[in-house]
């Protein structure tokens, strides 16, 4: 679509079942043609594909509406979408339970869908469930390369396109959108944790998080220098995090060798959640020049605040930090700040 | 009977508002569409869109402002 222009209605939206040439050039161009994906090619979702992907479970069960269309989720579409983004059978209780989270008031799947901000759900896989199919949480877990991770993140948007109906520019928002909405599913790498696992049991965490922020730290060697960097990285006057307070959240997930560092010193995951809410603050006269100055939306505390040199902080409690381990070797991790109208929601992988 | 009730946004995303007020089983809520931007105006320039969208309201609840 050309700069400017408004994307068209979707045509034929309430087809149920259409023909399409054995080939996959027609195929991709028969769902591009009626806005059925997201432009990549897919798996022809015949019957027998969508039946093995439900695995006996009920076609017509619904797990409610989903806005901003408010279409019924039924276990059916869930699969339909989950075979054209390339699923394996075994990863579908890992999307059923992701889109369980989605549809939590809390995570407030309607601002996350129509939003401007380029906010995705970002899916994170605990337990051995998500181990045992291979969602990988190693080396490049954000990818490219791993086809649990790719297939599954790809799923959740094709759900959010299709029965969602959130198109962009049409009801789908975003200013500029992200990579992270093709897809964006990682696991949690309790090998390589020294606190142990986040989650232990078989969940999923749904975050409505910008893409990853690169936390790049290959000199410090003591917990103090790397999350210091970790708490720069977490602040930033074009976030939305740190303006919009009742729901602001940030995502760390640290590399293996940093969480190692950190650990080193004899920090608790609890003691990394309190540094970076203590040191990832801004003052206030700093704020003052932002262009989200006037549209906050500050407790009565931080409102009263006059000292121009006072340290505000970028979510109101060390609990609204979520801290675990991902990734393989190097010096990098990654700050997710959320979009602030939705916040984490984890439900369990029923398989 | 209920509130009278209309919805206010502006024009790039009256189509959202449309779909989304269709899907709601409320095609018919009155819609009062200011022009897009909004954010980051020039004060006068808020003070005009305000003025053109009371002349909306008066228009939609037929009455004069």
């Amino acid at each position: 679509m050309s700069a400017g222009a408004e994307a068209p209605a979707p045509v034929a939206e309430s087809e149920r079942f259409i023909e399409v040439d054995d080939d996959p050039q027609a195929l991709l161009a028969a769902f591009c043609e009626r806005r059925w994906c997201d432009g990549l090619p897919i798996v022809a979702p015949t019957e027998a594909r969508v039946r093995a992907m439900l695995a006996g479970r009920a076609p017509e069960r619904s797990l409610g509406a989903m806005p901003p269309l408010w279409r019924q989720v039924t276990l059916e579409k869930l699969a339909v979408n989950a075979v054209m983004a390339g699923c394996e059978p075994a990863y579908f209780p890992i999307i059923v339970a992701a889109v369980e989270g989605m549809l939590d008031p809390t995570f407030n799947l309607y601002g996350v869908q129509a939003t401007t901000h380029p906010v995705a759900p970002l899916v994170v896989v605990h337990g051995e469930y998500g181990r045992s199919v291979g969602v990988h949480a190693g080396s490049g877990c954000f990818g490219p390369g791993f086809r649990a991770n790719a297939t599954i993140g790809r799923a959740i948007r094709l759900i959010m396109l299709n029965i969602g109906g959130a198109w962009p520019g049409r009801h789908d928002m975003a200013t500029q959108g992200s990579p992270a909405k093709f897809s964006y599913c990682i696991g949690e790498n309790v090998e390589a944790s020294p606190w142990g696992p986040l989650h232990a049991d078989d969940v999923v965490t749904v975050f409505g998080g910008e893409p990853p922020h690169n936390v790049n730290d290959h000199v410090s060697t003591t917990a103090s220098g790397i999350l210091t960097t970790v708490a720069d990285t977490a602040v930033s006057l074009g976030s939305n995090v740190g303006w919009f307070m009742a729901q602001s959240q940030l995502m760390l997930v640290l590399g293996p060798e940093h969480a190692a560092t950190v650990a080193g010193d004899g920090l608790a995951r609890r003691d990394v959640q309190q540094f970076v809410f203590e040191h990832a603050r801004l003052p206030l006269r700093i704020l003052k020049l932002s262009g989200m100055w006037g549209m906050h939306d500050w407790p009565l505390w931080m409102q009263a605040t006059r000292d121009d040199d006072a340290l505000m902080p970028q979510v109101l409690s060390p609990d609204e930090i979520v801290v675990f381990v991902a990734g393989g070797p190097g010096k990098h991790s990654a700050v997710v700040p959320n979009c602030t109208f939705s916040r984490a929601v984890t439900r369990p992988i029923r398989s | 009977m209920g509130t009278p009730a209309g919805l206010i946004g502006t024009t790039a995303f009256q189509g959202l508002a449309v779909s989304e007020l269709t899907a709601l089983g409320a095609a018919g809520l009155p819609l009062l569409v200011v022009q897009h931007p909004l954010g980051g105006e020039r004060p006068e320039s808020v003070a005009r869109r305000a003025q053109e969208a009371l002349e909306q309201l008066a228009s939609l609840i037929g009455r004069t402002a």
